[in-house]
């Protein structure tokens, strides 16, 4: 590919979309799409489509591994992601059920979920939650995280606050350690698919405690979720997470306004 | 799915290489089968129940080789059969109890499971079963559950399994696939599973309405030497290696003492076949009348497989006592 | 919202009580005119919201909503593939160098056409269900029988229409050919059987399928326009074709061939229903697929498939006459049940009491259902006017 972000990003400071570094892609969503499901949501964060359906707290299906007595103290929350096949630009041949970058984020997501939610109040029941990718442009899992937080506040299922994810990578391999002489290295918020292949990212998600009013500080935001599979050097970290968690801050203001706009209607 | 745990073979069929320079145009059209039976005249069937001892109910079904097989058994003149015949076993295992995890069912719960052997056809299948063999399975299902009576086993499960050990191919080897090409073959195949299925039901002593036969109809249009391809025709019981091409096809799972089809399923576009000369004979219902005689004619054979089968329970019973 | 809950968690066999099933099947096998639960007349269909072009990454597609909730998205994508030679192909080419180094002509049309046409196996369909494995009997089922008419419908030739039908138009040359990919996800589990629905969202995007503009000629190595303006629909319109090369926004442009559509039809009785609701389907004695599309040259609707779906109203739990219940036994006079005869099944039957049904259905109950699909001013031409309504493109 003759026009990487690692190449032209030094010279333009620009990306290959056009965007500076700290800025999110458009995001366009919306709740209640869904009206067989208890709570849904559409979530697209630039060419990035998701729907998200929530069916539950429900009781567990009989004969089930997972329902009906293993959910004794609370909720137990199922996620099945459903990457679709025209998702990306090569139609995927997939081999029977799910494939192994479905199946890591619906693992991801059930671990996030399930601890995030307030799932003591829901006990012996199953919360599952439908993730289908529409078109897959990178920062999946923020992605579905922010979709599935939508459509588990449409479907009025308590927690503490919004869980919201973001991905920042570093615009070169950052392999070296970091010279805070010479630091020709930008972090990067919300990387694209381009990017994410050829870049060091990580996805981080983080939550608030519930917001009181006027004294809301950073000081009560939490990291719920964190995954990095990409070479980095350690001194670079603490930049990317930061980027990271600030991006989360700007999706939950975009995610608080979709939920105020449509309680409106 | 794909098969990880063993060394497949290549997914597409094998043929040996044929070089271009060395085809005369004559030689291999010589080669092509033709159907020698009349347009109603029905292939023979081997059927022959209780050859499994473990299963409670089993059959055997054969269908008879066409004569341009048999003649190229006799002396091959190539290593490629011209066509096949329908060779498959079906055992039938039950009632019994459903697995306790399983919900209360106040019937039989029927799970029908076909699968062709890795060399049934030209095309080789893998040892997991495709999606050509789940549809078969399901079109079973549908036909063997109309007749079963099932709410005389509340909580019980019976298991249909059908091998098929030899499969008719969809259309002559050595043609390409033309504007009708579709899978012809499976609904030979699914004829007799349907047969074979009921005689092995009878054969388990499982209650049924009637005893339902599968038979096949088809639209085919042939390859006259006078003048390319002849008007369509309406035939029973099609060998698709017969025919230049099928243009529409049927099969139905029918019960002749009740005058019902369980099972229906045709395909095929005859609205150009149905314009030609003789218009009133090719629709859809011809169609479906013509299966349902090929039908009638295979459960002639079915009701004598399972007077053996009962004759041969009843000699069991009486030997016991005696 | 609590009863959809339910629902949606509920799986393919319903859950309706004997006394249930035994009131809605008397209401649907009134003669003449069954009294639909949703008060809709034996032939209407339930209402429905559709789009298409919603995904940009696709070379077509559609979603179409149910006003039960349940929706489907289509995305259909194309590849180029080589074409594998068979021995006919190579015989022709053979041939033909024959025919030129000797100058006559020799021509077989039978064989000319073998190799235009193209292969049903060059469509893939694929269905997602939530709840269900891809390999699962359902999803497998439903996409053989979509997929099935699809490729069978052989279209006449004729001006801007198709030659060989969807297969032929998916021939590039003798090489080289198009693989069309149909991905099929349902959004949520289904509430009634979803074959009608996964049916006309596939009929929607495959209308607004396009593929790249061939630049090549002839035997050449397929050559694409980058330009996606100038891309051509898969199933070709008239108006955009004949006059400009660009069609005008707001310009009505007409298929001339338009994709297969599959109606799910259920007899109950002597009454034929379509577009079955769930409770519906639940007690009906035979339930068909039709598919049929309309034929280019006599303007008329031609049948592509038909396939029984065994109905579930087989495994269904049967009621309890009075005369038998251990709990009433004595209360009701025996005298009160007589014993009928079912028209359609022929059974004994005590009026009230549901059995579940058994055996399969006549053939004169076949031949009714496809007439009313297939005839003149019938429900499925009623289906395909309704559908050219929706704009697509």
């Amino acid at each position: 590919m003759p026009l990487d972000t690692s190449t032209t990003y030094p010279l333009t400071k620009l990306r290959l979309d056009g965007r500076r570094w700290n800025e999110l892609r458009l995001i366009q969503a919306q709740i209640s799409t869904n009206p067989a499901s208890s709570g849904s949501s559409y979530l697209a964060m630039g060419n990035t489509t998701i729907l998200c359906s929530v069916h539950g707290p429900a009781e567990g299906r009989r004969g089930d591994a997972t329902g009906g007595s293993a959910g004794g103290s609370g909720a137990v929350v199922e996620v099945d992601v459903n990457i679709a096949g025209f998702a990306s630009v090569d139609r995927k041949r997939r081999a029977g059920g799910s494939d192994r970058q479905s199946g890591r984020i619906a693992s991801t997501l059930r671990s996030a979920f399930q601890s995030h939610l307030h799932t003591y109040l829901y006990p012996h029941s199953t919360i599952s939650i439908h993730v289908s990718v529409l078109s897959a442009d990178g920062s999946l899992l923020a992605a579905a995280v922010n979709a599935c937080t939508l459509a588990l506040v449409d479907a009025g299922i308590p927690m503490p606050g919004l869980l919201c994810g973001c991905t920042s990578g570093m615009s070169g391999s950052a392999s070296t350690p970091r010279d805070p002489l010479n630091d020709f290295l930008d972090p990067l918020l919300d990387v694209s698919l381009p990017e994410e292949q050829e870049l060091p990212f990580l996805t981080v998600a983080t939550t608030t405690s519930i917001p009181t009013g006027a004294d809301e500080d950073d000081d009560d935001m939490k990291v719920a979720m964190l995954t990095m599979d990409s070479k980095v050097h350690h001194t670079y970290i603490e930049t990317m997470l930061a980027v990271g968690v600030d991006g989360c801050k700007q999706i939950r203001e975009i995610l608080d306004g979709v939920i105020k706009g449509s309680s409106r209607r | 799915m794909t098969d990880r745990r063993r060394i497949n073979g290549p997914p597409g069929g094998t043929r040996p290489p044929v070089f271009a320079s060395s085809i005369k145009p004559t030689t291999v059209a010589a080669e092509r089968p033709q159907r020698q039976r009349q347009p109603n005249e029905l292939r023979k069937i081997f059927l022959k129940t209780g050859l499994i001892p473990s299963a409670s109910g089993s059959s055997y079904l054969e269908f008879e080789p066409s004569a341009s097989l048999s003649a190229a058994r006799a002396s091959p003149q190539s290593v490629i059969p011209p066509s096949s015949s329908l060779k498959l076993a079906c055992t039938v295992h039950g009632p019994k109890p459903l697995a306790r995890s399983a919900t209360f069912s106040p019937n039989l719960v029927l799970t029908t499971h076909v699968k062709y052997a890795p060399f049934a056809a030209r095309q080789r299948k893998g040892h997991i079963r495709d999606a050509s063999e789940r549809d078969l399975g399901v079109h079973l299902e549908t036909a063997l559950r109309g007749a079963i009576v099932a709410e005389r086993w509340p909580k019980s499960g019976l298991d249909i399994t059908i091998t098929v050990l030899e499969a008719e191919d969809d259309r002559w080897w050595a043609d390409a696939p033309d504007s009708h090409d579709a899978a012809w073959g499976m609904m030979n195949v699914l004829a007799g599973c349907i047969t074979a299925a009921s005689a092995a039901i009878a054969d388990a002593r499982i209650d049924c309405l009637d005893l339902v036969a599968g038979g096949v109809a088809a639209v085919v249009a042939d390859e006259t030497a006078e003048r390319g391809v002849s008007a369509p025709r309406l035939m029973l019981d099609t060998d698709p290696a017969d025919h230049r091409s099928t243009l529409s096809a049927c099969v139905v799972a029918y019960m002749p003492a009740r005058d019902e089809i369980t099972e229906l399923w045709l395909k095929g576009d005859i609205s150009k076949a149905s314009v030609g000369i003789d218009d009133k004979n090719l629709t859809h219902e011809a169609l479906i009348d013509g299966a349902v005689d090929a039908a009638r004619g295979a459960h002639s054979v079915l009701a004598e497989a399972v007077r053996e089968s009962a004759e041969r329970f009843a000699g069991l019973s009486s030997g016991k006592s005696t | 919202m609590a009863a959809q809950r339910q629902a949606s968690s509920a799986s393919q066999t319903p859950h309706i009580s004997p006394a249930e099933l035994s009131y809605i099947y008397t209401s649907l096998s009134l003669p003449g005119a069954p009294i639909r639960p949703d008060g809709r007349s034996a032939t209407q269909f339930r209402p429905l919201s559709a789009e298409t072009d919603i995904l940009p990454g696709t070379n077509g597609s559609a979603r179409v909503g149910f006003a039960d909730g349940t929706q489907a998205i289509v995305g259909v994508k194309a590849e180029v593939e080589r074409t594998a030679l068979g021995i006919e192909a190579l015989t022709q080419a053979e041939q033909e160098e024959y025919a030129a180094e000797t100058g006559g002509n020799s021509k077989s049309d039978g064989v000319k056409q073998g190799s235009s046409s193209g292969q049903g196996s060059w469509v893939q369909m694929a269905i997602e269900i939530p709840g269900f494995r891809d390999d699962d009997a359902l999803p497998v089922f439903l996409a053989e029988m979509m997929r099935e008419p699809l490729v069978e419908s052989v279209a006449g030739g004729g001006e801007g229409g198709m030659v060989g039908g969807l297969k032929g138009r998916l021939v590039i040359n003798r090489r080289w050919h198009w693989r069309l990919y149909i991905d099929v996800l349902l959004l949520s589990q289904p509430l009634s059987y979803p074959l009608p629905l996964l049916s006309l969202t596939t009929h929607l995007a495959l209308l607004s399928t396009k593929l790249p503009k061939l630049k090549s000629k002839g035997e050449e190595d397929p050559f694409f326009d980058d330009d996606w303006d100038a891309a051509e629909y898969l199933y070709p319109r008239a108006k955009s074709t004949s006059t400009k090369p660009s069609s005008i926004p707001g310009s009505i442009s007409v298929h001339k061939v338009r994709p297969p559509v599959t109606l799910l039809v259920v007899s109950v009785a002597e009454n034929v229903i379509f577009d079955p609701s769930r409770e519906e389907i639940a007690v009906a004695d035979a339930v068909l697929a039709i598919s049929v599309t309309h034929d280019t040259d006599s303007g008329r609707l031609k049948l592509l498939s038909i396939r029984t779906i065994d109905p579930p109203s087989r495994l269904t739990q049967p009621g309890v006459p009075n005369s038998e219940n251990v709990a009433t036994l004595g209360s009701t006079a025996a005298a009160e049940e007589s014993v009928i005869i079912n028209p359609s099944t022929g059974e004994e039957e005590v009026p009230g009491v549901w059995r579940p049904r058994r055996g399969g259905v006549k053939r004169a109950t076949i031949a009714k259902m496809v007439k009313m699909v297939l005839e003149k001013g019938g429900v499925g031409e009623e289906v395909l006017e309704g559908l050219e309504g929706v704009e697509v493109g």
